[in-house]
């Protein structure tokens, strides 16, 4: 029998949400999404619509305003899902880093599969980055996470996860652990 | 049988028809395009997504709908009475309606408001297109009409009000208010996932089916003359799409309705007159 | 013999129903509307539904002394209120009735003739009256009236019963006028029921607009006389003269002040001040269903011009109804302009007159009765039990009391959708326009308007509804509990649309694979979705851009400028204008 888990990857579907962007990276994903890039060949089509999105398209240091958006559009969002950190500020919160009204990146709240990096990132890059994330949903089926999980493993005293209270920030020490 | 084979497979073919149309027009966006079968893709994932309900009655209602209209399709394939079936549809059309607003999202609210609103738009003019039929034909029954010869001249006006609401019916441009993706994101079918959108899918497929079966008629029991004009509505409604803005929902009414009537207004005098 | 008992039954019955106290008169109405009911169901099954015979002369004078007495009461009335219209039109009518009683010829035709349309007209009255009775026994008794008023308020109700199933069964225009007058009578004593100023004011209009009925009706009788020298339907339309078709034009304006037809809109929409149970019955059993009988027993008589002028104004009327109801947010007034629309609809489909056009009529008027009568006692359970009156209102009913949202969204599927009675209707009425036109291309505009009107009634009910269906995410429901009074006439009327769609596939209108089909795939096929996809469906709230706040959509109303009411008011009046000059010319 031939292997139906690759026709999963063949239509993914994108939720793009603006987490406090400059908007750069956010022309750079509507360029990547005209038909000149022709991201459609594909099978992506731009839903704006987390129901019925597979691939989620952040951008943005994730401000305090919008980060109870972004858990929620998360958890909207149905399984299996590939979540994509768009823009340096996304993925490390870039120069808004330590900033008072700025989270730093958005794997602080949704637990992230794919970086994409550059302030902002080209189109190029976005593409090889869906791809990249077209790969990882191949894998991924419904039952490998589910929205609750995210708060079941909190381990901080607000409720918000925090998956990499383990790794490092930038001017800290080594012995956190 | 032979009508039991296309019933059961006018989804399907609803879809393959979907996705050459999407082929096609990124060609005329000179671009590649997605595979021919991407509809199909798209179908085997959405099984695979973990499913999302609101509340129940908004996702039965879905289904009803989607039953409905393969009912109506089915009726047009087994030729039966042409202004049953365009009830029929207001029928699924109002199921459709009733799902959009059984939910507290504004989107729903706003694109099942716009549905009811486009019917005002088309409802009449389908009617009217009916009356036509009748008045060549003699009866309202869809075995008839295709028995007899085509009637594309005698009802020629009649028929490019029939092309004005294709648009209208398949959400294209520039008379896709009630859809407006990315404005009220896709209107009903918003807060549908997962299985419960593969229904929502396929409706949309055979609206496709509905759509260019009722074109079909006009060409009565000359079947060459039927598939120049599905072929030619094809490319003309696809070049369009890609070549004009969307409307208002406003502008859409006032033109789709006057246009309509004064034209079938016309069009029925003048055979009453011949 | 049933016509007899029918007319005289309940007649007796309201004398009793005024002096009973509350339980023993709730007893007997119920018992007494059964055997009402149970009478017009077994004369629609009897052989001989036809009959005819004169009444003694001793009646003719008690008819022209009640007659006499009528009008000078509302001469009376007029004076007392000091309402100048209310005293001009009942001092025109006194003029012309003892000009009528004058000049009346001595030919005598049979004063009683009941055929198939009046056993037609019998259920109607009796079943989906009976009914509206019933649940009045309740919803009086919520009133701050006095005893004698809450009796008084059933009795006149079983008043007007006698009165319509004398009025389907009479074929001596002038005790059809007579009777005309009491139902005038009746609405008004109702309207005014409640006796504050809003009320008495809307009686007061309702009685001047339905006198210009008697007005038109007697000078059809002077016409008549003159012309044809005769008093009586089966006489005028016998020797009817294409040339001379004044008495019917006349009628037919009878008909459309009966039917609330829009020049005469207002009485109708007025009479929403009055208890509910008085709408639903003027609306649904009474009152307006004289208009399209009256059509229906002059059809023969209209040919050519009139036909066409009839058809041409009822389906004007259909259209422009439905779109003023659509700037309309209160319920019962959204309800009033779609009666008005449909008896248009009815009225142009009798002045057809094909054998396809009249069964389209009667059906309209069975069904329209039942779906009619199921919204009103609907509009009074939301009045008495939520307090609500407005459909801005209405928002998530669903929650409160998913009965009474399945029993209004029933009703309005019934009077536009498939398989319904009244879309059978609709149905035929299309399909018996298009022939018309075949012959003559006027006959296309009045497609337009039945067209667009039907949208429109679509577009309008389906508005309310969806205020109605809005709910939220499993939510424990607050039911509210209503009375029996109110809940069973309810689920009769809804079994009697059943019925109706079981009648329709009896008579083999639409093939059996039409029609049972879909009904099958449409309940079945969901349900077994349902059962199967939902065990494992998980919930979540709708998309609101991750947004936390509610956000509501309001309701669209879509407003007629003044100036376009007025136009539209002078252009049906005007062509009422047209259709007399024209049958002079």
């Amino acid at each position: 029998m031939f292997d139906l888990k690759k026709y999963r990857k063949k239509s993914p579907w994108i939720l793009h949400y603006n987490a406090g962007s400059c908007n750069g990276c956010d022309i750079e994903i509507l360029a990547a999404l005209s038909p000149k890039y022709d991201l459609e060949r594909f099978g992506v089509i731009n839903t704006g619509n987390p129901k019925q999105s597979d691939i989620f398209l952040v951008t943005g240091p994730v401000t305090y305003r919008t980060r109870e958006r972004l858990v929620e559009l998360y958890t909207q969002m149905p399984e299996p899902k590939v979540v994509i950190a768009v823009g340096s500020c996304a993925c490390t919160g870039c120069v808004f880093r330590d900033m008072y009204n700025v989270e730093v990146g958005i794997d602080r709240y949704i637990p992230v599969d794919v970086y994409v990096p550059g302030c902002a990132s080209s189109p190029e890059l976005i593409i090889d980055g869906v791809v990249k994330g077209l790969e990882i949903l191949e894998h991924k089926s419904k039952e490998m996470e589910k929205p609750f999980k995210l708060f079941k493993a909190a381990t901080i005293d607000d409720g918000i996860v925090n998956r990499r209270h383990s790794a490092l920030k930038v001017g800290e020490d080594d012995a956190k652990d | 049988m032979m009508e039991a084979f296309f019933i059961a497979v006018a989804p399907l073919l609803g879809g393959l028809l979907y996705g050459f149309e999407r082929v096609l027009r990124a060609r005329m966006q000179n671009r590649k395009g997605p595979p021919l079968l991407q509809p199909f893709y798209d179908m085997y994932k959405l099984i695979g997504k973990q499913a999302f309900i609101v509340n129940p009655y908004h996702s039965i209602l879905g289904i009803v709908y989607f039953i409905t209209l393969w009912i109506v399709v089915a009726f047009i394939i087994l030729g039966e009475n042409l202004l049953y079936i365009i009830f029929l549809h207001l029928l699924s059309v109002v199921f459709l309606i009733l799902a959009g607003f059984s939910v507290r999202s504004v989107y729903s609210h706003i694109g099942a408001n716009r549905e009811l609103l486009a019917t005002l738009a088309y409802e009449p003019v389908l009617v009217m297109m009916a009356v036509g039929f009748f008045m060549i034909n003699g009866s309202f029954e869809i075995s008839a009409i295709r028995a007899n010869a085509s009637s594309i001249i005698p009802l020629f006006l009649l028929f490019l009000t029939f092309l004005m609401i294709i648009p209208v019916k398949l959400k294209k441009s520039p008379f896709n208010a009630t859809e407006a993706h990315q404005e009220i994101i896709g209107g009903v079918e918003v807060e549908y996932s997962g299985v419960f959108f593969e229904f929502m899918y396929m409706a949309k497929w055979l609206e496709y089916v509905f759509i260019y079966l009722l074109l079909m008629l006009f060409a009565g029991d000359n079947i060459a003359l039927g598939t120049a004009l599905f072929i030619g509505t094809f490319l003309l409604v696809n070049l369009v799409d890609n070549a004009t803005a969307r409307v208002k929902m406003r502008d859409l009414i006032k033109i789709v309705l006057t246009l309509g009537i004064v034209l079938g207004t016309v069009n029925l005098i003048g055979l009453s007159y011949v | 013999m049933t016509t007899a008992i029918l007319i005289i039954a309940p007649l007796l019955f309201a004398l009793a129903a005024l002096i009973a106290p509350v339980m023993i008169r709730n007893i007997l109405t119920i018992l007494f509307v059964i055997a009402l009911s149970a009478l017009s169901l077994g004369n629609v099954f009897s052989f001989n539904t036809s009959f005819a015979f004169p009444l003694p002369n001793s009646f003719h004078e008690l008819f022209i002394l009640l007659d006499t007495l009528l009008l000078l009461y509302f001469l009376w009335r007029g004076i007392v209120a000091k309402n100048a219209l209310v005293m001009l039109f009942a001092l025109v009518q006194i003029v012309l009735y003892a000009v009528v009683v004058y000049l009346s010829p001595a030919v005598v035709s049979s004063d009683i003739f009941a055929d198939h349309i009046s056993s037609v007209m019998y259920l109607v009255i009796n079943i989906v009256g009976g009914m509206i009775i019933v649940y009045a026994l309740k919803y009086i008794e919520s009133e701050e009236l006095s005893r004698f008023k809450k009796n008084g308020f059933i009795a006149i109700l079983f008043f007007f019963l006698s009165v319509m199933n004398f009025i389907v069964s009479t074929n001596n225009i002038e005790i059809f006028f007579l009777l005309f007058e009491l139902t005038t009578l009746c609405s008004y004593l109702l309207i005014g029921y409640r006796g504050d100023e809003l009320s008495v004011k809307n009686a007061l209009q309702a009685l001047w607009m339905n006198q210009i009925g008697g007005v038109a009706i007697l000078l059809a009788l002077v016409f008549s006389i003159l012309e044809y020298n005769t008093l009586y339907f089966d006489v005028l339309l016998a020797n009817i003269d294409e040339i001379y078709l004044l008495p019917v034009v006349f009628l037919a304006i009878a008909a459309f002040v009966k039917g609330a037809s829009i020049p005469f809109d207002k009485w109708l929409i007025g009479a929403m001040v009055a208890p509910t149970p008085v709408s639903a019955i003027l609306h649904s059993a009474t009152m307006v269903k004289i208009a399209p009988y009256l059509m229906l027993k002059i059809f023969p008589a209209m040919s050519g011009f009139l036909s066409l002028g009839v058809t041409l104004f009822g389906t004007f009327v259909f259209f422009t109804a439905t779109l003023l109801a659509l700037g309309k947010d209160y319920f019962k007034e959204i309800l009033g302009y779609s009666t008005i629309a449909l008896l248009g609809l009815m009225m142009s489909l009798a002045a057809i007159g094909t054998p396809e056009a009249v069964t389209a009529c009667l059906i309209l008027i069975m069904f329209h009765a039942v779906s009619k009568a199921l919204l009103f006692l609907q509009a009074g359970v939301l009045e008495k039990s939520f307090g609500l009156k407005y459909v801005d209102d209405i928002d998530g009913l669903v929650e409160r009391s998913p009965l009474t949202v399945l029993f209004i969204i029933v009703g309005f599927a019934s009077l536009t959708l498939p398989p319904f009675g009244v879309f059978i209707g609709k149905f035929m009425a299309i399909e018996s326009i298009s022939k018309e036109i075949i012959n003559n291309p006027f006959y296309t505009f009045a497609l337009i308007f039945l067209a667009l009107g039907s949208t429109l009634l679509t577009l309008l009910y389906f508005k309310v509804v969806a205020k109605l269906f809005a709910k939220d995410v499993d939510v424990k429901p607050l039911h509210v509990k209503i009375s029996k009074f109110y809940t069973v006439p309810s689920f009769l009327l809804l079994a009697l649309l059943f019925v109706g769609i079981y009648m329709i596939f009896l008579s083999h209108f639409l093939s059996s694979l039409e029609f049972v089909v879909p009904l099958v795939l449409i309940v079945f096929v969901p349900i077994l979705f349902a059962t199967l996809l939902f065990k494992n469906a998980h919930r979540v709230k709708e998309y609101n851009c991750g947004e936390k706040d509610e956000s509501k959509l309001g309701m669209y109303y879509f407003y007629l400028s003044d100036a376009l009411k007025k136009g539209i008011n002078t252009a049906a009046a005007l062509s009422l204008l047209v259709l007399i000059a024209g049958v002079l010319l």
